[in-house]
């Protein structure tokens, strides 16, 4: 731009000034060694100046000095002195050697400098890009684009840097930084005039791509209006495929030095990289609700399973069972009938058991259970539970064991009474008939425990911590899985809904164990806790 | 109708890992005349079976050790012993597998004690006929297939077949009372190389119920088994 050029041609028109001003110098040099003592080829001094106008200042001063060290050579040291032209032709080879070599010498020092000044500017591209693709791999995006807004705020020299994105899945993000007028005027970035970096030409395998030129652009509702901040406001658009998604405002400081071309790329690399990552995070975002519904949709599945399985076996027998009494053909003796109808009722209170985990896991789920405190004494409590799976239970050895003098716990009798039918439940279905299983109650300090534990195989290891999600259930190996996997689940919901705590380990003597426990509140306390179980 | 049909106690495998339906069949089933023995998995099924060769096996499909396709699978490999398979609604999959592994019929969980029976007569009667086949005439209630001279009457009336037809129905006919699969249909019909050409198989059953049944919408004989197979009833 107009801008970029002016400081072009100052440092351009410096060069040459400094340019001769060196040659001058080395003019004099020359003088006052000619005065002490004669050295050949003395003109090789103005080489100096030329790569140092070559270095300092590029090509054009490098020539100029080289002009202007063969005509001065020529004025001030060969004869006739002082004048421009030359007596022995001899002196003119040297004279052209001097130009020649001065020019080459130049030419090289020259593109050295320029190559440098490349390396750097590349160098300065690359750690920034980098330094972008490491802030942007933080997990939270906002924080992430905050940082890239502050690295390139320092990096350019900038008073503010607003980075926006807009739509899709990262609806809105905003990071920012930098100074707070600056910013204002950033944040205000729509209803400013400004100058938008184009696109530019795209890269191809052989030839990199350059950034598009500044755009001035108006907002729509202020016509032909000048403005004087547009020169101050920058945005760079942010582009993924045709739309864009978001952009980068930027607020320069006043007399600040016009953006480079190596700013400019540096500035549209950063966009494409953000661009980038930003649809990487959308990317991300979409496995993770893909994951989601997966999820979703193996619980839904299960549940189908549970439903389907567990919920028609009991039916099959309670079926089963009715339609033998109302068999025709066949007399049944009494003992016979007594037992068509004890498997009916006993399928019936199993049906009744999973109908009830499957309500309550629901409701645990949707945060719906409100607990129904009494304060309950436990051996009466666990007693009616082994009442209620005395079938269930008939082929294995419950031993019950209460610590004396347990006082009397705060809790809703139905609730804690499933949870400790789906512990044994789940003991029994586990272990081979005939073996021993223990139901433990003992008081640890304001707490009650109690416990389930068998002499079965146990739990295997990498079961341990998935024991309590729903419809997980063990497979030992050779063996189809059982159960409905919704008793531990349903009994860890409840016991939380008590304040409790539930777990499973294995017995150092072997087999499995399910604790539980329960807060005891002090007696004193019963009402304020009623009170608070109530809401 | 007992089990005691040939001089000899029909003996019933009745494998289940539900203790409930283990003890509720083998009550009945020991009531209507048959020796029952029970087996909870896989394993002690198959072994039960080598050392006893029942005369009929129900198997539940979900067992708790190996898969009861597999046990069918086993035992077909050395008998022709008929196999009820048991199994739920939804395990329609499962239960074409079962029969096309060689299972001569399945019965949906729920089930009444009614049509256990009938259908563990049914697999018996079908034993029976296997041994010794009957004569060219069969008949299923007011149908009538002389499988010597290609004929088919509906209540005395003869009715018109095209070959597939009639290959169609004879297969049926010749499976009185017991589910044929859509596959075992096809390969039995079209070829070994069919299998999965099932709409060939629909087209046919429609054209042979407007011709064999009194009413098409509501067939008599000729029952679907939803998603699994056709069977021709005979009582």
């Amino acid at each position: 731009m107009s801008g970029t050029k002016l400081r072009l041609r100052a440092s351009s028109a410096q060069g040459y000034v400094v340019a001769l001003g060196l040659t001058g110098i080395v003019t004099g040099a020359i003088w006052v060694i000619g005065q002490v003592t004669d050295v050949a080829n003395i003109s090789m001094l103005y080489l100096l100046a030329v790569m140092a106008s070559a270095i300092f200042f590029g090509n054009g001063p490098a020539i100029l000095a080289s002009v202007a060290a063969f005509l001065a050579f020529d004025f001030f040291f060969i004869d006739p002195r002082h004048h421009l032209t030359v007596s022995e032709p001899e002196e003119w080879v040297a004279l052209g050697l001097l130009l020649v070599t001065g020019v080459i010498t130049g030419q090289l020092a020259a593109a050295l400098r320029n190559r440098a000044r490349e390396a750097r500017r590349r160098e300065r591209e690359a750690v920034v890009l980098y330094d972008v693709l490491r802030l942007m791999i933080g997990a939270d995006l906002r924080e992430s684009l905050a940082a890239v807004a502050e690295r390139l705020r320092k990096e350019l020299a900038l008073a503010a840097v607003v980075i926006g994105f807009h739509g899709g899945t990262a609806a809105d993000l905003w990071a920012e930084a930098g100074e707070k007028e600056a910013l204002g005027l950033a944040r205000a970035s729509g209803m400013t005039p400004k100058l938008m970096l184009g696109e530019g030409a795209g890269p191809t395998s052989e030839r990199r791509g350059t950034p598009g030129r500044w755009i001035r652009v108006l907002p729509p509702h202020l016509p032909g209006q000048p403005g004087q901040a547009s020169d101050r406001l920058r945005e760079v658009p942010v582009r993924l495929g045709d739309g864009m998604v978001g952009s980068i405002s930027l607020v320069r400081r006043r007399q600040a030095a016009p953006f480079t071309a190596a700013d400019d790329r540096l500035l549209s690399a950063v966009g494409n990289q953000l661009a980038i990552a930003i649809e990487r995070t959308r990317l991300r975002e979409e496995a993770a609700e893909a994951e989601i519904l997966r999820r979703t949709d193996e619980l839904k599945t299960a549940l189908l399973n549970t439903v389907s399985h567990d919920l028609r076996t009991p039916l099959s027998s309670i079926i089963a069972s009715a339609s033998s009494l109302l068999q025709q053909d066949v007399q049944w003796t009494e003992d016979e009938r007594r037992d068509f109808a004890r498997a009916i009722e006993e399928e019936g209170e199993r049906l009744n058991r999973l109908v009830g985990n499957l309500l309550d896991l629901s409701r645990i789920q949707a945060g719906s259970l409100a607990p129904q405190r009494g304060w309950y004494d436990l051996s009466a409590l666990v007693d009616d539970v082994l009442g209620r799976l005395r079938f269930v239970a008939s082929r294995h050895r419950l031993v019950v064991s209460l610590e004396e003098d347990l006082p009397p716990v705060f809790l809703d009798y139905i609730l804690i009474d499933e949870v400790l039918a789906n512990l044994i439940e789940n003991a029994v279905k586990y272990t081979p008939p005939g073996s021993e299983i223990a139901i433990r109650a003992t008081r640890d300090n304001d707490e009650v425990r109690v416990e389930v534990a068998d002499t079965g195989p146990g739990f295997p290891p990498e079961a341990l911590p998935r024991l309590f999600e729903p419809f997980y259930r063990v497979q030992r190996e050779g063996q189809v899985a059982r159960g409905t996997g919704l008793g531990l689940a349903v009994a860890k919901g409840l016991v939380e809904a008590h304040g409790g705590r539930i777990w499973a380990d294995n017995r150092e003597t072997g087999g499995a164990r399910l604790v539980f426990t329960l807060p005891l509140g002090q007696p004193g306390q019963a009402p304020v806790e009623a009170a608070g179980a109530s809401e | 109708m007992t089990g005691e049909g040939e001089g000899r106690t029909v003996r019933i495998l009745v494998v289940d890992d539900e203790p409930a339906i283990r003890k509720t069949l083998s009550t009945n089933l020991t009531r209507h005349g048959y020796e029952v023995d029970t087996a909870e998995t896989g394993y002690e099924a198959l072994d039960r079976y080598s050392r006893k060769k029942h005369d009929l096996i129900l198997l539940d499909l979900g067992l708790p050790d190996i898969d009861g396709l597999e046990v069918i699978q086993q035992i077909r490999q050395r008998a022709s012993t008929p196999i009820v398979v048991l199994s739920v609604r939804e395990a329609e999959q499962a239960k074409v597998a079962a029969l096309d592994l060689g299972a001569d019929d399945y019965l949906t969980k729920p089930f009444g004690v009614d049509e256990l029976l009938a259908r563990v007569r049914v697999a018996l009667r079908h034993a029976v006929q296997q041994a010794a086949p009957s004569g060219g005439l069969l008949r299923c209630g007011d149908l009538e297939v002389d499988l010597e001279r290609r004929r088919v009457r509906v209540a005395g009336e003869e009715v018109r077949l095209t070959p597939t037809e009639y290959e169609l129905l004879s297969v049926l006919v010749s499976h009185p009372n017991r589910v044929l699969t859509d596959r075992t249909l096809l390969q039995a019909v079209w070829g070994p190389e069919y299998g999965s050409e099932a709409h060939y198989l629909h087209v046919y059953i429609a054209r042979l119920r407007r011709k064999i049944e009194a009413d098409p919408q509501r067939p008599r004989h000729l029952l679907t088994e939803p998603g699994v197979g056709y069977r021709l009833i005979s009582d």
